[in-house]
This record gives structure tokens, C-alpha cells and sequence, in this order.
């Protein structure tokens, strides 16, 4: 009798199972599953999104990009991008969360100011970022040109030499609050008797941030990394709204040459094996990124 | 239990909606009797008034009909057809411009009888693959617009025939106090004196069917940008016009401050399609201009260069089947409406080539624009036009090539002057757009 009524439970419970989780496995499916799966097998074809039946290549488009020099271009300015976002996002957020935490007074309004830019759309920022880099009316120009530095005017959304940088700062400044409040939740975690022990041993701020804050912020500073890693390996919104990978192709990041294929060329075949070379080679990164960290966390 | 069969009610209704919404997608609704037209309307008035203009001469000829319009924006649609082609959704009338080898090469194109071009007394487009798909339009001319005033002040009153004639009056421009040449660095505009000067230079003035094209020489591997002494001088010259008459901060600029710079009175020379003289009103410009022929450096004499050769206009699309067809077709006709073709010249300031139709030039109400547009039509009696960048349609440069002028042109304003390169640069990304088409 209670094993009917087990069964009739469970029965139950998995149909109700089935019909709640049903539309988002339905919606997972279908919008991330399905198109990865179908953009695997576009990169096998040459299809330029104007024909309804793409034609099967083969590996073609792969043996392609080993000698795509645009690629290789788009990988080094994606990586040096994405080496300055981690450091910062890695290590910036975590000086500014610990500087933020010791705050008496204003604490919610200053931790406010600095979360504000993440709420900011991308769009909105890269859009903002564009205006204050721009040479005749930009905010940095004008500022210069008002304190009487008109030779340190620059193009630095347009010059080739200042562009990268810009990018990173756009960057750094919508994403600083958000990386910033993943430490500040992992401070608050950290028993006050680890702090109190420490003042009775006299340890000063450097010393509780290496022997108390460092150790244990390494979880968190295992995600921050690899979400920074994600940041800059898709680096494109930004690129699209600012640049548009110029001057000339000089701020083409993966995720832009990827567009500009697809989108731009009609060549969605060639495009999607990009995107899945990309994908792959991230998988492996972040894998041996978390490994790395957690090894270290562990000996920690 | 009550919570039970709660969850299961909300479930249900979940998953029903879920599946509602995904019957739904791509769905609209779709009232036989109208007819849908794509056009790039964007913020151009110009181009607004024509359309409603079309619409309401269709409507009024084609009772129980209506024309909606799908509006682009400011661009040639190519993302918006994609998307429509996969969801099988294509309007039933598609502007094209550069796209009508895409659409009818993918079969999404009904072709158009040589009657139809016959009974306007339009030129009849080279075929593509053997057909006609385009309404085609007017005659639109790419050149020079300068400030006559400014030109006059260093005494140079007819257009210059060559590159170095030109660079020398910029010097004297400069001397003068006056910007020389309106050019920013950030977008399509960029691309414009790299287009002039391989149009003008490079490619064949004179159509000859046993020559094929150096298009489709370039396609078939024997001629290269890397090997072509024209397109190395071309290069150099802009590298030349880059240090000398290019700003500090250029690439910062785009169509929109080209447009302030020279409407405001603080550039000379801009070079640009005669589509500008449709802003002179809105911009309230009053000064003088006139429209030059585009320069040479091999010898040639001063011409403008005709981007309206190809097939280009609008096409039906497989969508007009039916009773839709023939509507559809009305739409077409209704194109030549002198009074519909007469606000198409004007919004996109060309003249006019149907012969059979009483509408030969656009009108504006602006003296400035109306001077500039009989100087520029003087000029084109006087100078003549190139064939057309594209011979025809199975003679285009890859869609792209545009933007790879774009970029190139950037990469020498941020002082990339290795000639070398920057013809690598235009080889290798032809190749990458060809791929695509």
C-alpha cells in the first residue's frame, strides 16, 4: 500500500518535473543546444546565408583558417585584451573590494558608484566611451585642450596606437563594480575571529590581506579569473559599437572577425568554424585555468 | 495536493505558451491584398516623401490594394533579407541595390520581360545570367563638389585633370587659410578618393565583350593589386593626400562631420556622389558650389564615374505569387509614374533615364541646390561618364570591396604607408569577400 502510494507520488512528481522543467529544457534546447549543434555542421559546409541548402566541404574551412593570417591577428589583439581585463578583474577588483570593505562611512553609496556602470548597458557604455574618445568634441580632448595640454590631444579611439587601450579601459570600467562585488561577498564570509586573532598578534592591514583576505578570496578569485577569461575572449560589443575593428583591422578581437565573416562577407560556413575553434580552445583554457587555481587553492 | 495540481495548471499553461510563442515566430499577419516593399528610408526625408508619393499612386490606380513599406533604415538590407529568407517570409517587392545577385542566385527573384523596359524607355541593363530583375531608376554619378568661392580665391576655376593638379591647388587652398579636402577616416566615406582614383584609373572605360574585365581577370588569377602598377600609383597618391591634406583626428570623423565641415563652409573640396546635393536644403547651405569630373594620373581625361550601371532598383520577389504577382508588377510599373519618378530623382538626386517618361532631372526649391544640380548636369554633358564601376551584375567586385577600401584608407591614415601591405591588404580581402558571394 505505501509502496503504490511511493509510486503514485514519484509518478507524480515526475510528471509535474517534466511539465515545469519541459518549456526551459524545450527553450535550452532549441535556442543554445540545437544552434550549437547546427553551427558545428554549417562549419562543415560553404554556406553564405543567402541559400536555403548549404554544401558540404568538409574540413575545408578548418585546413583554411591554419593559414588565416586575420585569425591570428584577431587571436593576438584578443589576447592582449583579454591578459589586461584579467589582471585588472583579477587583481584590481580584489585590491578595491578589500579597500571598499574597511569603509566606515558612505559605504553603500561609494560600493553604489562603483557597481553603477555594470547596470549600464554595453551599448550604452561603448557608446559613452566612443563620444569621450573622439578627437573635436570628446570629453578627454576637450578637458586637455581646457587645462592648455592641446598637444596631448589624441585620436584615442582611432589611432592605432591608443585604440587597444581605450577598448580595455571601456572595459575595465563597466565590468569594475561587478568584479569588485564578488570579492566584497567573499569578505563578508570571512569570520571576524580570523581579524580579531590577527590584531591580538599584532598583524598589520598587509599582513591580515596576505595570511587572512588572499587565502581565502582564492575561490572567488578562481571564478573572477575565468569570468574575466570569458569577458575577453568575447569582446565584441564593444568593438562593434567603437571601432568596428579599425582602424583598418587593428582591433579585430575573435568575436568581431567572426561578424565580420558571417555577417558582413556571407561566409557563415567559414564563420562558424571560427566560432567552434574558439569554443573549443576556450573550454581548454578555462579547464586548465581552474585546475591551475584549485591545485593552488588546495596547497593554500 | 492543491499545490500539486496547482503547479501542474501553471505548468500546462507554461508549456502552452511556450509553443505558442513558438508557433508564432516568423508569423505576422497577412492581408492578401497588400503588397510589402523594402526601402532604406533611415532619417532621408527625401526618400520618404518618395515612397509615400509611390504608395499613394498605387493605391489610388490599384483600388482594394495597398503598398506597406518595410523600412531598412540607413542600410542596404542584406540582414534583413537573410533573416526573411530563413523564415521563408521575403516581401513580395525587394529593394536590391547591390543584392541582386544574392536573390537571384538563390532563386528568390522572378525576372522582369524586356517589355517592361521597352514600354519606360528605360536603358536596358547588361542580363545577369541571362536576365533582367531591376526597375533600374536614374543616372547616378559619383565626382568632386567644391567650394567655388574658395577656388576661385587661389584662381582656379575649371576642374583640375589630374591628381598632382589637384594637390597643388590643395596646396594653395592650404596657404590660403582653407581646409583643403573634407575627409574623415571612420566609416564608408573613408573609401571615397581610393574608389575614385581605381575607378577612374584602373578599370575599362570602353566595354569590349572579347576583353573580359579586369574584374574577371582579378577573379580568375592574372591580374593581381600587388602586380598593377595603376593600382600601386594609386595607392601612393593617397598616402601623398593622407600626409599632406588628412588632419590629426580624421579618423575620429565620419559622412556626418565630412557633411558639417563642407555645408559649413570649412572645406573646399569633398569627395563625394551627387546624392549630397539632396542635403544642401536641409542644411540651409547657400554658398556656391560646383560639381567636378573625377581626376586622373595615367592620361586620362576628367569623368565622372557612373555607379548606376549595374542592375539595380527594385525586383519582385517569389513571395508575389498569384493575384500578388500582378500587383506586384503594378508596384514595378508605378515606379515610372512621372510623378512618383519625378520625387525618386529628387530624394536620391539623380537624373533621369527613362526616356518615355516626362521627368528628366530632380527639382529643388533651393536656389543653392538647384544651381549645383544644373552645373552638375552642364558638367556631365561636358565630361561623360565612366561605363559603370560594375559593367554588370556578373561583373561586380566582390560586395565587400568597399569596405576594404574603408579599411585600407584607415590603415594609411594611421600611417601605415607600406605600399606593399596595403595592396596585400586589398588582395587578400577580395579574395575573403569573393568567398562569400
Amino acid at each position: 500500500m505505501r509502496e503504490k502510494a511511493l509510486n503514485t507520488y514519484t509518478g507524480r512528481n515526475a510528471l509535474a518535473s517534466l511539465i515545469l522543467c519541459g518549456p526551459a529544457v524545450l527553450l535550452y534546447g532549441g535556442f543554445i543546444v540545437l544552434p550549437a549543434i547546427l553551427g558545428f555542421a554549417y562549419s562543415l559546409t560553404n554556406w553564405t546565408g543567402w541559400t536555403a541548402r548549404p554544401q558540404y566541404i568538409g574540413l575545408e574551412n578548418f585546413r583554411d583558417l591554419w593559414s588565416d593570417a586575420r585569425f591570428s591577428e584577431a587571436i593576438r589583439f584578443t589576447l592582449l585584451e583579454t591578459v589586461l581585463i584579467v589582471l585588472f578583474f583579477t587583481f584590481v577588483s580584489m585590491m578595491l573590494a578589500v579597500i571598499l570593505d574597511k569603509l566606515r562611512i558612505w559605504k553603500g553609496p561609494i560600493r553604489g558608484l562603483f557597481f553603477y556602470p555594470y547596470i549600464l548597458s554595453i551599448l550604452v557604455n561603448a557608446l559613452l566611451f566612443q563620444y569621450m574618445a573622439n578627437y573635436r568634441e570628446g570629453a578627454v580632448n576637450t578637458l586637455l585642450r581646457a587645462v592648455g595640454l592641446n598637444a596631448a590631444c589624441q585620436d584615442w579611439m582611432g589611432a592605432a596606437e591608443w585604440a587597444p587601450y581605450f577598448i580595455f579601459m571601456l572595459v575595465a570600467w563597466s565590468g569594475l563594480g561587478f568584479f569588485t562585488t564578488l570579492y566584497l561577498a567573499n569578505l563578508q564570509t570571512i569570520p571576524t575571529e580570523l581579524y580579531e586573532a590577527a590584531r591580538i598578534d599584532g598583524a598589520g592591514p598587509f599582513s591580515v590581506f596576505r595570511r587572512i583576505q588572499f587565502p581565502m578570496l582564492l575561490p572567488t578569485l578562481t571564478t573572477t579569473s575565468v569570468l574575466a577569461l570569458i569577458t575577453g575572449i568575447n569582446l565584441f560589443p564593444q568593438i562593434v559599437v567603437t571601432t568596428q575593428g579599425g582602424p583598418g583591422f587593428r582591433t579585430f578581437t575573435i568575436g568581431y572577425y567572426i561578424y565580420y565573416l558571417g555577417v558582413l562577407n556571407n561566409r557563415q560556413g567559414y564563420a562558424a568554424a571560427v566560432s567552434f575553434v574558439t569554443f573549443a580552445a576556450l573550454v581548454i583554457i578555462a579547464g586548465i585555468q581552474v585546475a591551475l587555481l584549485r591545485r593552488r587553492q588546495v596547497s593554500l | 495536493m492543491f499545490l500539486s495540481k496547482f503547479s501542474q495548471y501553471i505548468a500546462i499553461s507554461l508549456l502552452t505558451a511556450t509553443f505558442s510563442g513558438l508557433l508564432g515566430c516568423g508569423a505576422e499577419s497577412d492581408s492578401d491584398n497588400v503588397i510589402r516593399v523594402t526601402r532604406n528610408i533611415g532619417g532621408r526625408e527625401g526618400f520618404r516623401k518618395h515612397f509615400n508619393t509611390w504608395k499613394a499612386v498605387f493605391e489610388r490606380n490599384n483600388p482594394g490594394w495597398s503598398m506597406e513599406l518595410i523600412d531598412l533604415g540607413n542600410v542596404e538590407g542584406s540582414e534583413f533579407y537573410k533573416s526573411r529568407i530563413a523564415t521563408g517570409d521575403l516581401p513580395e517587392v525587394l529593394m536590391t541595390w547591390e543584392l541582386a545577385s544574392f536573390l537571384s542566385d538563390s532563386g528568390h527573384l522572378i525576372p522582369l520581360p524586356k517589355t517592361y523596359y521597352e514600354k519606360f524607355g528605360i536603358p536596358i541593363p547588361a542580363p545577369y545570367k541571362g536576365k533582367w530583375y531591376t526597375t533600374q531608376g536614374g543616372l547616378q554619378i559619383q565626382g568632386v563638389v567644391i567650394n567655388k568661392k574658395m577656388w576661385n580665391d587661389i584662381g582656379v576655376t575649371e576642374p583640375p585633370a589630374t591628381w598632382d593638379a589637384y594637390f597643388d591647388a590643395f596646396h594653395k587652398l592650404k596657404e590660403k587659410g582653407y581646409k583643403p579636402l573634407v575627409l574623415g577616416g571612420r566609416e564608408w566615406s573613408a573609401a571615397q578618393p581610393m574608389f575614385f582614383a581605381l575607378s577612374v584609373n584602373m578599370y575599362d572605360l570602353v566595354v569590349d565583350p572579347d576583353r573580359p574585365s579586369w574584374t574577371k581577370r582579378k577573379d580568375l588569377g592574372e591580374v593581381s593589386f600587388a602586380t598593377d602598377p595603376v593600382a600601386r600609383q594609386a595607392l601612393e597618391k593617397m598616402i601623398y593626400m593622407a600626409e599632406n591634406f588628412v588632419d590629426k583626428g580624421a579618423l575620429s570623423d565620419g559622412y556626418n562631420e565630412e557633411q558639417r565641415d563642407f555645408y559649413g563652409g570649412n572645406g573646399a573640396t569633398w569627395m563625394m556622389g551627387c546624392w549630397m546635393a539632396g542635403d544642401i536644403e536641409p542644411n540651409k547651405v547657400e554658398f556656391d558650389m560646383e560639381y567636378w569630373p573625377v581626376p586622373s594620373f595615367t592620361g586620362r581625361p576628367p569623368i565622372y564615374i557612373k555607379t548606376s550601371g549595374m542592375q539595380s532598383g527594385w525586383a519582385m520577389s517569389t513571395a508575389a505569387s498569384g493575384p500578388k504577382q500582378e500587383k506586384a508588377m503594378a508596384v514595378l510599373e508605378t515606379f515610372y509614374d512621372p510623378e512618383v519618378y519625378q520625387e525618386y530623382l529628387n530624394g536620391e538626386c539623380q537624373f533621369g533615364e527613362a526616356s518615355k517618361v516626362p521627368v528628366t532631372m530632380p527639382h529643388y526649391a533651393w536656389p543653392a541646390a538647384q544651381r549645383l544640380i544644373e552645373n552638375m548636369r552642364a558638367n556631365l554633358d561636358k565630361y561623360g561618364t565612366t561605363p559603370g564601376f560594375h559593367i554588370a551584375l556578373d561583373d561586380m567586385p566582390p560586395p565587400g570591396i568597399y569596405t576594404i577600401m574603408t579599411r585600407v584608407m584607415q590603415e594609411i591614415m594611421s600611417g601605415n604607408h607600406d605600399v606593399d601591405k596595403l595592396l596585400g591588404i586589398l588582395d587578400s580581402e577580395w579574395v575573403n569577400a569573393r568567398k562569400g558571394t
